[in-house]
């Protein structure tokens, strides 16, 4: 990549931030909007200044809650995507429970789940993780499913053991739908940290703190703190799309072609 | 080194088709055969059927006296697929290595350098390109040299060079000619190109239309080397023309 390129990939979003930035800051302030409904970039900033370490901290938790749900999940569909891209019959078989977890709010069955789990981590990782999980189980199953037939008969004609054609072909094909998938999880896992934080009456991380501010109508916490979890989501989808970049050299989505 | 084949009254059914009728045969060791015929003839079906890859509906097939799962074991048969089958994540290098890279235990002692075959095959400054810098030819050669780089004593092609210009087949054949003085193998070849078959065999066997059938085995009795000028030569053109009488008379049938 040449320099020029290099700055114009980073210009372009920089400008686009400052303008949205701006847009915010002026409707707020020109358009006399209750505190409630929405806060301004800049005041928000200044409530955040007074207190920097607590939202720290808690940005800290929610984003550890949300990475480790979704890194649990990923791990987890290796082995589960790779049993149903072998056997059509476990697939159609799961197909059932994936859709139910997928098309079920998590929202409504968290009071439950904390009652199982008990108050805290646990059951914030649990509902990441199981939310995270089918879109990430049927995006490896596609990938694998997709692994070049000649190569995959190519692998038989040396005897090659079920493992290893999953290490040396199905997982690598599988990347690219895991990754469009994984960025999408990822947010998914942001939205479920912050909510489950919030709704098992802990005493951390950023759904804390915001169920709190809203439940005493105080505007500047809980706007604080949807400014961190946005910042958050953002450093996640900017960390994904270097490791993608880097991790997916060799695919076609990664080369720059007429559009 | 190299390995014979015996086919014994192979016949293969999909369902009612059927794809391949009662095919005796024997390949000495160290024979380049190719197999011609017209498209959807069964002969890509029996190339599997050789490696393996396809059960016969009925009759054996041996290499070297064993059944091909045995020597699909031992690393004993290459497979060059008629699309390269490259995995594109790998380099030109890796590539070369992925048949030695799987199932490590059975490499042979001794195989070729990947690295020196790349040479040979004229990649050696692409070693470290991905596949889809390369163009479909180059893809072609690495293919071949992922399959020289096994050393295994018998090597199976599919239309390898079906996808190619007529300038990089008359290429890739002079190639694969040089890469066998070197690394002798048997080899079968499948393809529908009649000079491809007579430049480059021992033997032509002549399929007719499905199911695959041996109606004619025409001995190729063309001194080697063979070069681009045996290719312009009467007793080449003669040997072409009693191919394709053959294949026409299998036709007709």
């Amino acid at each position: 990549m040449t320099r020029s390129m290099r700055s114009s990939t980073l210009f372009a979003p920089i400008v686009g931030t400052a303008l949205f930035l701006a847009a915010w800051e002026a409707l707020v302030r020109l358009g006399d909007v209750r505190p409630f409904v929405l806060r301004a970039p800049s005041q928000i900033l200044a409530y955040l200044g007074r207190a920097p370490g607590d939202f720290l901290a808690a940005s800290w938790t929610t984003a550890w809650h949300a990475l480790v749900g979704f890194l649990l999940a990923a791990v987890l569909s290796v082995p589960i995507g790779a049993a149903l891209a072998a056997s059509p019959w476990l697939e159609q078989a799961s197909q059932p429970i994936l859709v139910l977890v997928q098309v079920t709010p998590f929202a409504a069955y968290i009071s439950s789940v904390v009652l199982w789990l008990g108050y805290g981590t646990p059951p914030v990782l649990f509902i990441a993780t199981l939310v995270c999980l089918p879109p990430l189980v049927i995006a490896m199953v596609a990938g694998m499913r997709g692994a070049d037939p000649a190569t995959r008969e190519l692998l038989a004609s040396v005897d090659a053991a079920h493992w290893e054609v999953l290490w040396r072909l199905r997982l690598p094909s599988a990347l690219p739908t895991a990754f469009a998938a994984a960025r999408y999880s990822l947010g998914i896992s942001l939205i479920v940290a912050y909510l489950v934080e919030g709704s098992n009456f802990a005493d951390e991380g950023l759904g804390a703190i915001g169920r709190r501010a809203a439940a005493n109508n105080a505007a500047d916490p809980l706007w604080a703190t949807i400014f961190c979890a946005a910042a958050l989501g953002t450093l996640g989808l900017v960390l994904v799309g270097a490791i993608e970049r880097s991790a997916l050299r060799w695919h076609v989505s990664q080369r720059r072609l007429l559009p | 080194m190299s390995a014979g084949i015996v086919l014994d009254g192979v016949s293969k059914r999909f369902g009612t088709l059927e794809v391949a009728e009662r095919i005796d045969l024997e390949v000495a060791s160290g024979t380049f055969v190719s197999v011609v015929g017209p498209s959807g003839c069964g002969k890509s079906t029996l190339l599997r059927m050789i490696a393996g890859l396809e059960p016969t509906s009925s009759g054996t097939v041996s290499i070297d006296g064993a059944p091909p799962a045995q020597a699909r074991a031992a690393k004993r048969i290459a497979i060059v697929p008629q699309h390269p089958g490259l995995v594109p994540w790998r380099t030109v290098a890796g590539n070369s290595r992925l048949l030695l890279d799987i199932n490590r235990r059975t490499n042979p002692d001794q195989h070729p350098d990947p690295m020196e075959l790349l040479d040979e095959a004229g990649l050696g400054s692409f070693a470290h390109r991905l596949p889809h810098e390369l163009s479909g030819g180059m893809q072609q050669r690495v293919a071949l040299v992922r399959a020289f780089a096994l050393g295994a004593p018998l090597i199976l092609m599919d239309e390898p060079f079906a996808s190619l210009d007529e300038i990089t087949r008359t290429e890739m054949r002079s190639l694969l000619s040089r890469l066998l003085v070197r690394h002798p193998a048997t080899v079968v070849l499948v393809t529908h190109s009649i000079p491809e078959a007579v430049a480059l065999s021992d033997r032509v066997l002549v399929v007719g239309p499905r199911p695959a059938r041996l109606t004619a085995d025409v001995e190729v009795h063309l001194a080697r080397p063979r070069t681009t000028e045996t290719e312009d030569s009467p007793d080449f053109n003669a040997c072409c023309a009693e191919v394709r009488q053959q294949l026409r008379g299998a036709m007709q049938r």
